[in-house]
């Protein structure tokens, strides 16, 4: 049986080719072939779109046809985070080796089909791995048993990312050191809670006792792991999901991809690998090699336990937004079984 | 134990889902097949918490008394006293809980406050498990 066509909203693709023209990425002749809303994204939504390019067609290819994806802030989003800043830091990558989508456009009104503001960017080969299904922790383990290809490009990206120029990455990004960074998320869960946790509550006290010294900020991704990648050909062929980026401390990246989830951990345990990519001596050994930073395992540790924290703080807010009625989206209130786990890892994590 | 969302707010949820899948015209967008088996896979997991329900606040209510069994500190008399009635639920059980740590000396060594954290401890594992346990009447 043949798949049912998706109907391409004509609001949204008027909206879509209004802003890609007025930055220069769409023509006259342009036309919305294709727009349908993707599976993921929990404080964005994201649209693939299909976009053709008379001007550009040539032989075999004569509509020029281009993908795309819209990534928009809808109202009641789940964080209040700045898609500007967003649009802003994908513009400052452009000119940086890790592979990030060219933007193509930003629509800042509040007041647009897509519900809230958004931006256009090119769509990049590749698929992104979701290391909660076993078969794709396989093809993880088995690039790291074989020619890790996806590991060392996840590690020398991460390099490269903290190696981005200070006053560039500064413009771009919210400074955001470790006492904002902890303040931000433990206000967040404050605010959000619909009950009182008390291995959060404590966790907050332990991770602030272990402020460390600080370094140099730079560029932070803030949700950096392989689920946030695209993988094509056994390389990582983009990075995706900047959301959450600052310029602060680079740590928080290495402790945050540790988290015991983020190899697939869920109700069962995940990949022994960190990151279900690669043995974690291994990828910090690297790291240091190529950013010249040195890593202290006790470090990442708290590091680790922080971006538990944010993750806990971020299911907080999707299951008081779903409670609120401000959202029918049910993975938020799936979130809520996320919980369990990262209570488990944080008591692991202060060592209880 | 500690979980915002009662099994009514959740089936509810899981039911608008249903609703909207059936109006549906034409063929499911990816955002909308996510929806269903996000749906599906709350059914599954709320399942399984309901069935360990029970026994895992059984056990922390017995645990915590055990711990606090002769402790006259004001704020271990308190939980105490309020772990008492059987029928104490897991969100206030939480709570108590969260109020006993904050209230005890966080400098040195307290024998009470170590073993309230063991006790967390094993309730994430008890609580991952029944997650994780294959159903009554069904597998996974």
């Amino acid at each position: 049986m043949a798949a049912e066509a998706i109907a391409v909203d004509a609001a949204k693709a008027a909206a879509l080719l209004e802003t890609m023209r007025a930055a220069g990425a769409a023509e006259s002749g342009s036309v919305v072939t294709y727009l349908e809303q993707l599976e993921g994204g929990w404080s964005r939504h994201s649209y693939a779109a299909r976009v053709t390019h008379p001007d550009r067609g040539g032989a075999g290819d004569p509509d020029g046809e281009r993908a795309y994806i819209v990534r928009a802030r809808p109202r009641g989003s789940l964080l209040d985070t700045d898609l500007g800043e967003e649009f802003r830091v994908f513009s400052l990558l452009q000119r940086e080796s890790p592979p990030t989508p060219a933007v193509r456009g930003f629509e800042p009104s509040e007041q647009t089909p897509f519900d809230g503001p958004f931006f256009v960017m090119d769509r990049l080969g590749g698929r992104a791995p979701n290391v909660w299904r076993r078969p794709e922790r396989d093809e993880l383990a088995a690039d790291w048993a074989s020619s890790r290809g996806i590991a060392h490009d996840l590690v020398a990206h991460l390099a490269a990312i903290h190696a981005i120029d200070a006053g560039r990455a500064a413009a771009a990004a919210t400074a955001r050191d470790f006492q904002r960074t902890v303040d931000r998320w433990q206000d967040v869960y404050e605010q959000m809670k619909l009950v009182r946790d008390p291995v959060v509550d404590e966790a907050y006290a332990w991770v602030r006792s272990r402020e460390p010294d600080p370094v140099a900020p730079c560029l932070v991704h803030g949700d950096y792991r392989i689920g946030n990648c695209l993988i094509d050909g056994g390389r990582v062929s983009g990075i995706l999901d900047w959301e959450l980026c600052s310029f602060g401390d680079p740590r928080f990246d290495l402790g945050y991809m540790a988290l015991d989830y983020h190899a697939g951990k869920f109700t069962t345990p995940g990949s022994s690998l960190l990151n279900a990519v690669a043995e974690r001596d291994w990828f910090h050994e690297r790291y240091a090699l190529l950013s010249g930073r040195p890593v202290d395992p006790e470090v990442v540790r708290t590091f680790t336990a922080l971006g538990a924290l944010m993750l806990f703080a971020i299911m907080t807010t999707g299951i008081r937004v779903y409670a609120d009625a401000r959202t029918r989206d049910v993975r938020m209130a799936w979130g809520r079984f996320v919980l369990p786990g990262l209570r488990q890892d944080l008591t692991a994590l202060m060592g209880w | 134990m500690f979980n915002a969302l009662t099994p009514p707010q959740l089936l509810a949820g899981v039911g608008r889902v249903l609703r909207a899948s059936a109006d549906a015209d034409g063929a499911l967008e990816d955002y909308q097949r996510s929806q269903v088996l996000s749906a599906y896979s709350v059914t599954r997991l709320l399942a399984g918490e309901l069935q360990g329900a029970d026994a895992l606040r059984a056990w922390t209510r017995a645990a915590l008394l055990d711990a606090l069994a002769g402790d006259g500190r004001p704020p271990a008399v308190a939980a105490r006293e309020q772990l008492a009635d059987p029928a104490v639920g897991g969100v206030r059980i939480g709570e108590l809980v969260a109020d006993l740590l904050a209230a005890l000396p966080r400098a040195g060594a307290d024998p009470v406050r170590d073993a309230v954290r063991a006790i967390l401890r094993e309730l994430a594992d008890r609580e991952q498990a029944a997650l994780a346990a294959p159903l009554d009447g069904g597998a996974r």
